[in-house]
């Protein structure tokens, strides 16, 4: 590298980073602010237009949203359909990722690839076409419906992840607990599924928090009877003229996302991660 | 030699078992996506009105004014949208590909940061601040200026929400594709005295066609059906496809002509559908 370019480098970082700076400004306006603005309204007893901080600030409304039968009712239905939907997820995915990613069989590869035709078609057109089905099947409105096309929705990673996962176990060391005589089941318990575990279990956490927040099929097949949080919420926003439940309602929905934002923060840096959609 | 093992050897004897494991899932996703599909045709082409094949239920469609209206309002969200998409994420990706240090990971950690945001909330959050007397407002008022005109409740009012909803998979799928962009290039173009933007047309762009091509069908996939959305936010009529199907079907208890909506939708994303899964099914195959 000759005195030069390191001259030219050196000018280079001592320059402000002016673009870095605007977007960052820029971004936390636009993403950040308005998330306060909501955790905000959630602590405030009293906040009318025009003033720019709350009158009065509180708890007031975290007790009465609480005290909402609608509220835990709604909370109780999620919590019950992500729990059932993850765990049937769990029971019929991970041996056919197993098979997938270990066992040679007739149709494989097309078989796997065919996971991505759900991903071909605008989602709520599917949903309508699937619904037009349940409703022939009396699935509409019912828990197993929504349960139902929730599970269809978490199919597709929670084959490929855990697939990547196992193809990603060094084999060597599974031959070695083989060779020492080892049985087939002994080498996946003890060998096999301690290294796919931790990516296995963020395609869980995926799945449990990506169907707690499915709206769109709880909505269209659920609705009227089967109501959950995010539905609940949808309600609020139409018709609730007190603005602080939903905001309290929103604070506490956020909860599971942030708990999987904690957890899966290196799946989704990752650039595996971008290149699984296409990127 | 006894040793060496074909590492799936043992796996063809078992030819059986591999497709019973994967019966469920694959029996799951047919009954689910496939017959749906299927049974959707079959249904709206030969209604239950017509004797046998008819193009009822699609002239019916097309000759609605207000069905038409919907259509239209649903692919110019899309347009717009993509287009707001683009101009935001592709600075922004560009920057990130580039940057190193702690404001770099500042701005990348907030460019994700509406993934962990469900649009309900992103929802309830875009009324409280750009809604009447939200907090726009109350700034405007507090510097003696006039109040905005809102855009919840019109067209504008999904295309903010999409645009802010679809920034983390774009960004990262463009800087996915901006890793493609060999360093010595730039620096070799940067040397002989090269503009950024002469930079940016010549040497970058080139290399992202590919990712700006699968991020638009991944957002055309998902803005022409968006439900959540449009529902909340946007105007009551016209509407865009997702809310108008969501009301055929359940309010105005038509599931005929819901399933007709959602077939003309299907057709008109079947190349976007086509395209994006092939550059999956590539990618995950190298």
């Amino acid at each position: 590298m000759s005195a030069d370019t390191v001259a030219v480098r050196r000018r280079a970082r001592r320059r402000p980073d002016w673009a870095g700076l605007g977007l960052g400004l820029a971004l936390t306006l636009v993403i950040l602010v308005p998330m306060l603005v909501v955790i905000t309204w959630s602590f405030s007893n009293v906040w009318r237009y025009p003033s720019i901080l709350p009158q009065q600030m509180g708890l007031k409304f975290w007790q009465a949203t609480l005290a909402r039968a609608d509220v835990w009712s709604a909370l109780v239905t999620s919590l019950s359909l992500a729990s059932v939907v993850t765990l049937l997820s769990t029971v019929i995915c991970l041996p056919a990722a197993y098979a997938f990613a270990r066992l040679k069989f007739w149709g494989r590869d097309v078989l796997f690839f065919s996971f991505l035709a759900g991903q071909a078609f605008p989602k709520f057109g599917l949903l309508v076409a699937i619904a037009a089905i349940f409703l022939q099947l009396n699935l509409i409105s019912t828990f197993w419906g929504v349960v139902l096309i929730q599970l269809v929705g978490t199919l597709l990673f929670m084959i490929w992840i855990p697939v990547a996962a196992f193809q990603a176990v060094d084999r060597r060391m599974e031959e070695a607990a083989r060779d020492a005589g080892a049985g087939p089941l002994r080498v996946f318990w003890s060998i096999t599924l301690p290294q796919a575990a931790p990516t296995i279990f963020s395609a869980v956490l995926l799945s449990f928090v990506g169907t707690f927040y499915e709206t769109e099929g709880a909505w269209l097949i659920g609705a009227p009877q089967i109501r959950t949080m995010p539905v609940l919420m949808i309600t609020f926003i139409n018709n609730q003229p007190v603005i602080q439940y939903g905001a309290v309602l929103s604070v506490l929905l956020w909860v599971p996302s942030l708990v999987a934002l904690v957890f899966t923060r290196r799946v989704i840096g990752s650039s595996t991660f971008a290149r699984g959609f296409g990127g | 030699m006894t040793k060496v093992r074909v590492p799936s050897g043992a796996g063809e004897s078992r030819g059986p078992l591999g497709l019973l494991l994967v019966a469920v899932p694959v029996f799951l996703l047919g009954w689910m996506t496939v017959w749906p599909i299927l049974s959707g045709l079959v249904t709206t082409l030969f209604p239950k009105d017509a004797a046998g094949f008819s193009l009822e239920l699609y002239d019916r469609f097309f000759s609605d004014d207000y069905s038409l209206d919907n259509l239209r309002l649903t692919l110019w969200t899309c347009g717009v949208t993509s287009l707001i998409l683009l101009a935001v994420s592709v600075p922004l990706a560009l920057y990130l590909r580039f940057a190193r240090g702690p404001l770099a990971s500042y701005v990348q950690t907030l460019a994700m940061f509406p993934m962990f945001v469900p649009s309900i909330i992103l929802a309830f959050a875009f009324i409280r601040v750009l809604g009447p007397n939200g907090t726009v407002d109350t700034i405007l008022n507090a510097l003696g200026l006039a109040k905005i005109r809102s855009p919840y409740l019109t067209v504008w009012g999904p295309v903010i929400g999409l645009v802010w909803d679809n920034i983390p998979l774009t960004v990262l799928i463009l800087t996915s594709g901006l890793g493609a962009v060999p360093n010595p290039a730039i620096e070799a173009a940067r040397d002989v005295g090269a503009r950024p933007l002469t930079l940016f047309v010549h040497i970058i762009l080139p290399r992202m066609w590919s990712s700006i091509f699968v991020v638009i069908s991944l957002t055309i996939l998902g803005l022409f059906t968006a439900f959540t959305l449009p529902y909340v936010l946007g105007p009551a009529s016209p509407e865009m496809m997702g809310p108008f199907m969501q009301r055929t079907f359940s309010d105005l208890r038509n599931p005929e002509m819901a399933l007709t909506q959602a077939t003309i939708v299907m057709g008109f994303c079947i190349l976007f559908g086509l395209f994006y899964v092939r550059s999956v099914a590539r990618n995950r195959r190298d």
